[in-house]
């Protein structure tokens, strides 16, 4: 069973938009960092074979660019996931650097390798010969993108586990169904934004005429002609999708098609540009224009990486973690001996709370929704319960994954259930001074019933090979044992 | 713990252990270069000297500017392996401390990112014609800005020791249980960083004094051979100092330590890593002295101070983990890291290190035959 760790109150935002905002700033800054690589390759190739009197004059300017941005915000963005990661959740990241600590060990042996190749450049690039420059760019090249290559397939792992699921082999987990049109995908878009950053970076190099950073310019838009397998790499990664995380993309979830739209529709828009534009008719784009496609590629990237992480629901590793950090098996022991139960943590401003079951309420809020959702905040439960009345409130709860298939079951007791509906409700009421203190012990019998119609294991068509049955036949039992209890 | 750190434990917990240490060893060396590096740069630039050629313009800090965004960025990238093993390690200790910290140890990043472009600042020709006060802001920033996550750090290890005070920790909000505990931890590494730094800069030093012609043509060699001899002094000083405060220092936070840790320490456990620690630390001063008494930086005397120091950081390293571990629960961890070595993966990790370490020596070889290169 998992630790129970405290968890952070973040006001109005619910730690996942914490954690967002730090993955799509990092995914961003990270996929300019290896694409960046692989365009200045190309334009050093290009120097050297006399195919671009100023690519060498780019390469320069472009790698101050690339240290200033990807080597410090990059790196640190980088280690801020992994803190924001432990603050969000703790059990998530404990579970992923368990399962695959060599291959992230051997990702930071590409990191080392990175930073030699790339401060070395960067330092020494008017001193050596154009041979080594390019031997350099290349070392470094290869080095962020095999920083990707690994990092793919642990990310990849938590949505499409695959084989891992039953041999718990690293090599089927890494090589997970989702692990190649992810990966390919990724390049694609790698290079896009280096050429698109590109693009600003030519636009601010002084002392060239427009004829030169037009040839520049539509130079840097080869690394965009890519993007024309786009569409099939996206096909394929929607296929190596389990069903019912697909379904919710493309339909079942109005938040998350209308990020998968958004991410379409920009990088429709940027590839239409590229290919049209810039690769057919050789148009020139100003910095202005530049800067405006980055933007979109922007919310590409946030759109992209909102639906991955989205479409990963009830599951933060499909069929090992919910997004709450209890575990499918844990469920129906939790719904016997309760969930807050073994919380060594205090419920912080205790005294502001009218009574125990309040308390305990809230205990239960923090275990099970308070990754995902705020009390009145972000993504805030008393709006998502506005229109339910109580009994509307616990059997939606107590048959949470029916209610919402996206959502995990609830794994407690039902004291513990009609504990969180008296705290919702309290809060619901304004937060008053006096609020009963004593469960309606009527109650408590439907609860469990509808408990055990629920079950304990998720919803969703494409349940775990293992589990699920047992979990089903285990839950009649244990609902006996609760209500005993 | 009743044979020497980190022998006869269950192999597997030994394994990480080792793996630990040395990697965090690493990651220490850039670190201390960067931190001590920067209360280095304050002192130069509060107090300039009386003479010709001011300290901010002598060998060392140049050296330093120059250097410690590199230094910096190699900090980070080695600290990330650390990082992970500790997870492994101690998941539920350091993972709890950094949620007790909540923002408190979020904010260690955007506090990183300033000090890294602040570093470039520094480095800049800009930045050497500014004023003398906004040159010291900007010194006492990026030094300020290490020293906050050294102090984030150092919270957050004292922390996770105390498991029976996490629950109140997250009820008041209060991290620091002991400012005295932890202002003697603080200071202990904040000095120790000095020696790392000072035998850092001396090899650097040392590779640059015959390249000095091109530095600055309004010095004359003469007097760039006195700047460097009187240089090599203060790092030898510096390093000496760093010894006799971390020594005080952790003598200061043994005070605070619990009889068990105490029992520890001075047992099986701990007593030859503590004479490990306490014989190097001697050599390096041995070597320092030794140092003194030759016109220039010796390679004899450079490699011995090099060598005792990195048996002293492994040393002291080690003992930091017997504390963690005497008050840690050592069947967790056992259990933890058994399960952990049967995930898989080791071997394709090794594999990728022996690659890369020779790629990476393949690109310094590269660079090599550079011409110099000195920086402003």
């Amino acid at each position: 069973m998992n630790a129970i760790y405290p968890v952070n109150d973040y006001g109005p935002l619910m730690p996942g938009l914490v954690m967002a905002a730090v993955a799509i700033v990092h995914v961003f800054l990270a996929q300019f960092a290896v694409g960046g690589g692989i365009l200045l390759c190309y334009f050093q190739w290009l120097a050297m074979t006399g195919r671009s009197v100023d690519a060498r004059s780019f390469v320069h300017g472009y790698f101050k660019v690339l240290v200033l941005i990807s080597f410090v915000l990059g790196a640190l963005t980088g280690v801020g996931i992994w803190f924001t990661s432990i603050q969000v959740s703790a059990p998530t990241i404990g579970e992923m650097v368990f399962h695959f600590h060599w291959i992230w060990a051997t990702e930071w042996t590409f990191f080392c390798l990175e930073v030699v190749a790339g401060y070395c450049f960067y330092r020494y690039h008017d001193q050596l010969s154009a041979r080594t420059c390019l031997t350099l760019l290349v070392l470094y090249a290869f080095a962020a993108w095999m920083s990707l290559f690994w990092i793919n397939g642990i990310l990849s792992w938590q949505l499409t586990p695959g084989h891992w699921l039953t041999t718990h082999s690293i090599v089927d987990g890494f090589l997970n169904p989702g692990f190649w049109p992810s990966l390919f995908f990724r390049t694609i878009v790698c290079m896009t934004l280096a050429a698109l950053i590109g693009c600003v970076v030519v636009n601010v190099i002084p002392d060239l005429s427009r004829e030169q950073r037009q040839e520049l310019i539509n130079k840097a838009a080869h690394l965009m002609i890519p993007m024309l397998a786009m569409p099939v790499l996206g096909a394929w990664y929607l296929y190596s999708m389990p069903s019912d995380s697909r379904s919710w993309v493309l339909g079942g979830s109005p938040a998350m098609m209308l990020f998968f739209m958004i991410s379409v529709g920009a990088s429709l828009a940027i590839g239409g540009y590229a290919l049209i534009g810039l690769w057919l008719q050789k148009l020139y784009i100003n910095g202005a224009t530049a800067s405006l496609l980055l933007l979109l590629a922007f919310g590409a990237t946030a759109g992209g990486e909102f639906v991955r992480e989205g479409s990963r629901k009830p599951y933060t590793v499909r069929h090992v973690l919910y997004s709450n950090g209890i575990r499918p098996e844990e469920v129906a022991g939790l719904r016997f001996r309760g969930c807050v139960s073994d919380d060594p943590f205090p419920v912080i401003h205790e005294k502001q709370l009218p009574n125990e079951v309040v308390t305990i309420g809230a205990k239960v809020f923090r275990r099970q929704c308070a990754v995902c959702h705020t009390m009145e905040g972000s993504n805030a439960v008393v709006h998502l319960t506005g229109a339910w009345d109580a009994d509307q409130m616990r059997m939606n709860i107590a048959k949470l994954q029916q209610t919402k298939p996206f959502m995990p079951p609830f794994a407690g007791t039902a004291g513990e259930l009609e504990s969180l509906v008296q705290y919702i409700q309290w809060v619901h009421a304004k937060r008053p001074g006096s609020w009963p203190g004593t469960i309606d012990e009527s109650n408590l019998p439907k609860i469990q019933r509808w408990l055990d119609e629920a079950g304990t294991a998720p919803a969703g068509n494409s349940p775990h090979p293992q589990t699920t049955e047992a979990e089903i036949s285990i839950a009649p039992s244990v609902a006996l044992g609760s209500l005993k209890r | 713990m009743n044979h020497m750190f980190p022998f006869r434990f269950d192999s597997h917990l030994s394994f990480y252990l080792v793996i630990y240490v040395l990697t965090w060893v690493v990651h220490f060396f850039l670190m201390a270069y960067v931190l001590a590096g920067s209360l280095w740069l304050v002192w130069t630039t509060l107090f300039p000297g009386t003479g010709t050629v001011p300290r901010t313009k002598q060998p060392l800090a140049r050296l330093l500017r120059d250097w410690m965004p590199f230094a910096l960025s190699g900090a980070i990238t080695a600290g990330v392996a650390p990082l992970l093993f500790v997870q492994i390690l101690y998941r539920q200790q350091f993972y709890t401390s950094n949620l007790l910290l909540g923002w408190r140890w979020m904010v260690v990043i955007p506090v990183l990112v300033a000090a890294f472009y602040l570093l470039y600042v520094v480095k800049s020709e800009t930045a050497s014609r500014w004023p003398l006060i906004a040159r010291l802001g900007l010194s006492i920033g990026i030094a300020a800005c290490f020293l906050f996550v050294a102090f984030c750090w150092t919270a957050n290890h004292l922390l996770s020791l105390s498991s029976a005070v996490w629950p109140e920790a997250y009820r008041s909000g209060e991290a620091v249980r002991s400012t005295f505990a932890l202002s003697m931890r603080l200071l202990t590494w904040v000095a120790g960083t000095f020696p790392t730094m000072s035998i850092l800069a001396s090899w650097q030093l040392r590779g640059m004094r015959s390249r000095t012609a091109a530095w600055d043509a309004s010095i004359s060699e003469a007097e760039w051979a006195v700047l460097f001899n009187t240089e090599h002094r203060r790092l030898g000083y510096a390093s000496i100092a760093g010894i006799a405060a971390a020594f005080a220092c952790a003598c200061g936070y043994w005070t605070t330590l619990e009889t068990s840790v105490h029992t520890q320490l001075i047992g099986h456990a701990g007593w030859p890593w503590l004479i490990i620690a306490i014989a190097s630390s001697l050599f390096q001063i041995v070597g320092w002295v030794m140092q003194f008494r030759r016109p220039c930086l010796c390679n004899r005397w450079l490699t011995t101070i090099t060598v005792a120091l990195l048996t002293a950081l492994v040393a002291v390293a080690s003992l930091r983990e017997i504390v963690r571990l005497s008050l840690a629960n050592l069947d967790q961890a056992t259990t933890s890291t058994r399960a952990a070595s049967q995930v898989g993966g080791f071997r394709l990790f090794l594999v990728f290190t022996v690659l890369n370490i020779g790629l990476i020596a393949w690109c310094i070889h590269m660079v090599r035959s550079r011409k110099p290169r000195i920086p402003q």
